[in-house]
């Protein structure tokens, strides 16, 4: 590879100048003239028939401007496979969660949409509710959804080679239950829609979002309008973390108000209804049953996972994958069956979130450390033995191109002194670790793909226009960095514009993490197509052939000769004078199988590359309280090739934070029935700076063949693997496997009584 | 969200203050730092017609040393109480409870008095009407049971306040002034031990002043609180605890103070039976520990189980004993 | 119900309101003074992300009424950058990226520059128990403390 200029160093964001000031805007921060501000009503029952909605008194309200029920929508049922739409925005027949969306208002302002609300009644028929995956299951409990039996949502099946003879080969089979509820995701921006309709009928759109073009397309269906009058607009965004890629009953409802009143709407949602009527990460039990050979290689695996989803599908095939197949991906395992299942309940609708499911993860790296035990196997070798190795293909016949596994085992055991402190350290110490994959990318349909444009000013500056949507992560400077790269110009000489529906073409969105892999390559291969025109005119200008020559820092140049050069401004001003202005135009697909789906035929190239990660942390656990302090960490991740350190430090610093402070210490949801009694910070605890320890982050770099200069995703394998570490040391120091999660110091103090009884 | 609709009155002393609350009886609701009374406002958990905001009442702040005794006024803040040599010299504990309430933003504006006079919480009762609209309404809504303990008939929403546990380990009396009259009471009976109406001062008096008296001799003192993270939490437990060294080198006086339990703290007699009168070893330290565990009831009403907390009474009061042997010792005994 | 007059002073201007008095401080910053860099995430001041400088030391705003703040100074993240030059905390959070979706930012900003005033050159500890009211959600924290640590060095 060319000596990098631009990529592969961690030049600042171009986003963070305009957030340090307060001057970026989020969705809530909109103003617009006229604008109204618009409020939810939304059901106080779990499970109810609506019979009737009268909105008379709230429409007659001085300062109303737009009241709308069901009747305003059009029945369209959202969900993201054909085969799972069951949501109605508004529902007209049931409703089947605490806090569903019945009505709305758009007012003058705060204070008379609230009031507003006040005066509308809704008559309800009661009818039973289910809040566990039990009562749920239970034969003869009441059908949230009248087409799935059983209330089963979802039952992905998969079978891979031959379990019972793994079994029956296997020297050690042990078979262990883990459980967590449900966390959330808790995005510092809480929801917020804006939504204007102008004189054509064209609607601008925006919100906190992980892809416009996601969001685009339901909206269009779901207000029966053509697409390209559906304009989700840039904006700067609070976050996303799994939970911001589907449509929204804000959304259609906010449009839907702006259209009848005639004025742009504004609706802001409190903390509470961001963690109750957007989306939750699921609650889930998952037993796992594994047997091995006498050096601790896993022979066989059989998985059986139920998974709360809440009162509609969303994600749900997705969801009952993912926790199973980056098990596959970062394990090898020749049999292996899997059971997922996901149950609908009375309770707010669950997607897709970072560590998908703790109770999964660390379940089955825990059993590593416990199959270790018995065999007298350190969990380090066990994780060795059973990596995942580049050439291999998964159960589910993924083939994986690049694969820096054990490389981020021995390179994390080594700087965290694995070998000093393992077994040797003093009492209620612990040390521990996790191993995990990520996707990048999955098959997506005619939305799997991205597209970038790039434009030219004649003074040298060029503009890169992509669907990349960027949640913080720094996506847009991503984009920078490799246009600037391979452009040969400066990172300010790159403007971009983004996220947009009206101008930028189709894009996945933040979401599977493919950002980089897919928009990256993308915007790469725009620049590409623009430098090959542009190098075109320089070479004859140069008296070289095309490709002898490169770019860098604003010039094109022969390769070894830098005094032969051209500054790029003149060769754009070149191609003007001749009637041929130079513009880029690139596309990116990702090489996954068509055929695969999640459900029918779950087999295929699920992404055209896999990152791996590992985790381990030393621990210290006051015996008395259950208390654990967290001495130490280390995260590793193959992300392939790393654009700007210190951006992917940033990830591997917040996934570690979320998915193993607060995802195994603090984070879970406490419930009464339907009734959620944690939704807001002060009891649903969130890591603080005082709580985390030194993390150093290790990057491991293999190279992908395919991905943009090498590389891959960055975004989720920390929180996973930190979540698996935080298990496995914590059982480490107190000598007790614990198999509920989060590991509050309740459950400490218990295991180490069970464990004193047993003594 | 926004508050609910009230009016609001701004005095600019404390004689306004009180014919204020005279002139409105029952209407109105003190808001002194706010960082307690705005939430519960904002979750509709009271709808007062008035409020009336204490900061631009001056005589109501400051930290007074009167030789025996400490004066605080109400409005004293959090923070000043922990920046205070005074206190943090004379009345550790207090400095202890003052530091570990929330986190410095919050202890910026938020006030003693404010903190003294806080509600009882609970997880079934502190949600918005979100929450609450969608079951009957609990025994402190008024209620016919509780939603905590279903079918209960008594409320054990629980008093976190940090401050109190400490201000009564120290024997701590407040001044309650209303138009033409003023009483002074010890802290512990501020509390009615009644979930549903827990504390004791009238809808038309002010809580002016905190009368700490300085002990004599050699003291030492130490407030200890269960939470899971560094900060930003409510106490799940808490335990505060003062001892005293009689001129034998013994101890003479033991107040242990449990918080976090129940509507009210609890002055645990049992436990200083075993430290007053000798120089406790690990022995006595352990069974006033246990003393402390026995007469706390928790429920499952907060963040972890009832049967935890309890238990961690016990570490907690244990700690807070280890705690103030160590400021006995360092007061060079 | 009626409103009250009340003079804020913000960023070192006067501006005269009218304004009913249950509204926040921060509510009237946002949505009458434009300032909306100090934003709601919890609605319980338990986040930070409202904060602002109330004569100099970080308060909630969404824990005060707008009519609490007359005849102090208010401070909002827009007061902070000098004729367009950044203030050397905003300076240091972008050079060492202790920015990613910047909604807990200028609450976070806005704490660490009050922490500075008062301590120039604080231990590691000190500045994480400074900022133990700001919850951040993308960063784990770690390069907000290396850029508070950069901006007390550079203060000197």
């Amino acid at each position: 590879m060319k000596e990098l200029s631009v990529v592969g160093k961690s030049t600042r964001r171009v986003d963070t100048s305009a957030k340090a000031t307060g001057e970026a805007l989020f969705t809530a921060d909109l103003s617009l003239p006229r604008m109204l501000v618009a409020k939810v009503l939304r059901s106080p029952h779990a499970h109810a028939r609506i019979l009737r909605v009268d909105t008379s008194r709230a429409e007659r309200l001085p300062g109303v401007r737009a009241v709308v029920t069901s009747g305003d929508s059009t029945g369209e049922k959202w969900g993201v496979f054909r085969y799972t739409q069951d949501q109605a925005f508004l529902p007209s027949d049931k409703v089947r969660f605490i806090g569903e969306e019945v009505a709305a208002v758009a007012a003058v302002d705060e204070d008379t949409a609230a009031s507003a609300l006040d005066l509308i009644t809704v008559e309800y028929e009661e009818l039973p509710a289910v809040f566990t995956i039990d009562e749920a299951m239970k034969p003869g409990a009441v059908l949230i959804h009248e087409n799935n039996p059983g209330n089963i949502n979802v039952h992905v099946k998969i079978d891979v080679g031959d379990v019972g003879r793994g079994f029956a080969a296997s020297h050690y089979v042990r078979e262990d239950t883990f459980s967590a509820p449900e966390e959330s995701y808790f995005q510092a921006e809480p929801y917020a829609v804006v939504a204007q309709f102008d004189n054509a009928g064209n609607l601008d759109i925006w919100m906190p979002n992980a892809g416009p073009h996601l969001k685009a397309k339901p909206l269009s269906n779901c207000l029966k309008m053509p697409l390209n009058k559906v304009r989700v607009r840039k904006i700067t965004i609070g976050g996303a973390f799994g939970g911001r890629s589907e449509i929204s009953p804000a959304d259609v409802i906010c449009a839907l108000l702006a259209r009848k009143a005639r004025q742009p709407v504004k609706i802001t949602y409190t903390r509470e209804e961001n963690t109750i009527a957007t989306r939750q990460a699921h609650s889930m039990t998952t037993t796992i049953r594994t047997g091995v050979d006498r050096e601790g290689r896993v022979l066989s695996r059989d998985i059986t996972c139920h998974m709360d989803g809440g009162a509609y599908s969303s994600t749900g095939p997705i969801a009952v994958s993912v926790p199973f197949l980056c098990m596959e991906q970062a394990y090898r395992m020749e049999n292996v069956r899997y059971n997922g299942y996901r149950v609908f309940t009375n309770k707010p609708i669950r997607g897709m979130m970072r560590t998908h499911g703790r109770a999964f993860a660390c379940g089955i790296d825990l059993q590593l450390d416990l199959i270790g035990s018995e065999l007298g196997i350190d969990p380090v070798t066990m994780r060795l033995r059973n990596a995942r190795h580049a050439g291999d293909y998964t159960p589910t016949r993924s083939f994986v191109p690049s694969c820096g596994m054990t490389e981020t085992i021995e390179k994390t055991a080594d700087a965290a002194g694995w070998k000093e402190k393992w077994g040797k350290l003093p009492p209620f110490h612990g040390i521990g670790i996790g191993c995990n994959s990520v996707q990048t990318g999955f098959p997506m349909g005619i939305r799997g793909g991205s597209t970038a444009f790039i434009k030219f000013n004649e003074d040298g500056g060029a503009t890169v226009i992509s669907g990349v949507v960027d949640n913080g992560q720094g996506n847009e400077n991503m984009i920078v960095q490799i246009a600037a790269e391979e452009l040969g110009l400066l990172p300010e000489d790159i403007q971009i514009v983004t996220a947009d529906t009206e101008v930028t073409p189709s894009d996945p969105g933040s979401y599977s993490m493919c950002e980089t892999f897919i928009g990256g390559n993308a915007v790469r291969l725009a620049a590409v197509d623009a430098k090959e025109k542009l190098f075109q005119i320089a070479a004859r200008v140069l008296e070289a052939k095309p490709g002898e020559l490169t770019a860098r820092d604003r010039k094109i140049f022969v390769k070894g000769e830098p005094e032969r050069s051209i500054p790029v401004a003149r060769v754009i001003r070149m191609a003007l004078s001749k009637g041929q202005p130079i513009a880029g135009e690139g596309s990116y697909w990702p090489k996954v199988d068509p055929k695969r789906e999640w459900v029918e035929n779950p087999f295929g190239q699920l992404s055209e590359t896999f990152s791996f990660g590992t985790t381990m942390i030393e621990v210290k656990v006051d015996p008395e309280t259950g208390l654990v302090d967290v001495l130490e960490a280390w995260a590793s991740q193959d992300v392939g090739f790393a654009l700007n350190p210190k951006v992917i430090e940033g990830q591997f610093e917040g996934g570690f934070t979320m998915g193993g402070q607060g995802g195994m210490l603090t984070e879970y949801h406490v419930w009464d029935g339907g009734r959620l009694l944690n939704p807001a910070q002060l009891e649903y605890r969130l890591p603080l700076a005082p709580d985390m320890p030194k993390i150093h982050s290790i990057i491991v770099e293999s190279n992908d063949p395919t991905g943009p200069y090498g590389a891959k995703e960055a975004g989720m394998s920390v929180a996973m693997s930190a979540a698996q570490a935080y298990v496995s040391a914590i059982c480490n120091a107190i000598g007790v496997p614990i198999k509920e999660y989060p590991i509050t110091p309740d459950k400490i103090v218990k295991a180490l009584e069970g464990k004193k009884k047993k003594a | 969200m926004r508050l609910p609709l009230f009016q609001c009155l701004s005095p600019r002393s404390t004689k306004e203050a009180l014919e204020i609350l005279d002139r409105y009886e029952g209407k109105v609701k003190i808001i002194a730092g706010g960082t307690d009374i705005i939430n519960r406002l904002r979750q509709r958990l009271l709808k007062p017609q008035y409020a009336m905001t204490l900061k631009g009442v001056s005589d109501l702040r400051g930290i007074k040393n009167k030789k025996g005794h400490f004066l605080i006024s109400a409005a004293t803040t959090l923070r000043e109480i922990v920046e205070s040599p005074d206190i943090a010299g004379f009345a550790a504990g207090i400095a202890e409870s003052a530091g570990l309430v929330a986190a410095p933003p919050i202890r910026n504006v938020a006030t003693v008095g404010g903190n003294l006079l806080q509600n009882t919480r609970c997880l079934y009762y502190n949600q918005s009407e979100l929450v609450r609209k969608a079951a009957p309404p609990c025994l402190k809504q008024g209620g016919k049971s509780c939603a905590a303990l279903k079918g209960g008939t008594r409320c054990f929403s629980v008093y976190q306040g940090d401050l109190a546990p400490s201000l009564i380990a120290f024997d701590a009396s407040v001044v309650l002034k209303k138009a033409g009259a003023s009483r002074t009471i010890p802290v512990l009976d501020l509390f009615s031990r009644n979930g549903r109406h827990p504390l004791t001062i009238g809808d038309d008096e002010i809580l002016t002043d905190i009368i700490v008296p300085i002990p004599k001799g050699v003291y030492g003192s130490s407030y200890r609180k269960l939470r899971l993270r560094s900060g930003l939490e409510y106490p799940l437990v808490s335990s505060s605890v003062f001892l005293s060294l009689s001129s034998q080198g013994v101890i003479d006086r033991a107040r242990v103070v449990v918080g976090a339990v129940g509507p009210a703290p609890t002055v645990v007699e049992g436990a200083a039976t075993f430290l007053v009168g000798k120089r406790p070893a690990e022995a006595d330290i352990e069974k006033a520990a246990q003393s402390a565990f026995s007469t706390s009831r928790p429920i499952d009403n907060l963040a972890l189980p009832g049967s935890y907390r309890r238990a961690m009474v016990k570490v907690f009061t244990k700690r807070a004993i280890e705690g103030a042997l160590l400021g006995l010792r360092k007061a060079g005994a | 119900m009626e409103k009250n007059r009340v003079t804020l002073r913000v960023n070192g201007e006067a501006y005269d309101l009218l304004t009913y008095p249950h509204r926040t401080l921060l509510e009237v910053l946002r949505e009458d003074l434009h300032l909306t860099g100090a934003k709601e995430s919890c609605g319980e001041g338990a986040c930070g992300t409202c904060t602002v400088l109330l004569d100099g030391a970080p308060v909630r705003s969404c824990l005060l009424l707008a009519i609490e703040a007359e005849g102090r100074e208010v401070t909002t993240i827009e007061g902070l950058a000098a004729g367009g030059k950044l203030h050397p905390l905003q300076e240091a959070f972008v050079e060492h990226h202790a920015i990613q979706c910047g909604f807990c930012t200028p609450g976070m900003i806005l704490t660490a520059k009050a922490l500075l005033d008062a301590v120039p050159e604080p231990t590691e500890e000190e500045i994480r128990r400074a900022l133990s009211g700001n919850i951040c959600r993308c960063t784990g924290y770690a390069k907000i403390v290396d850029a508070v640590k950069a901006a007390s060095a550079r203060e000197k």
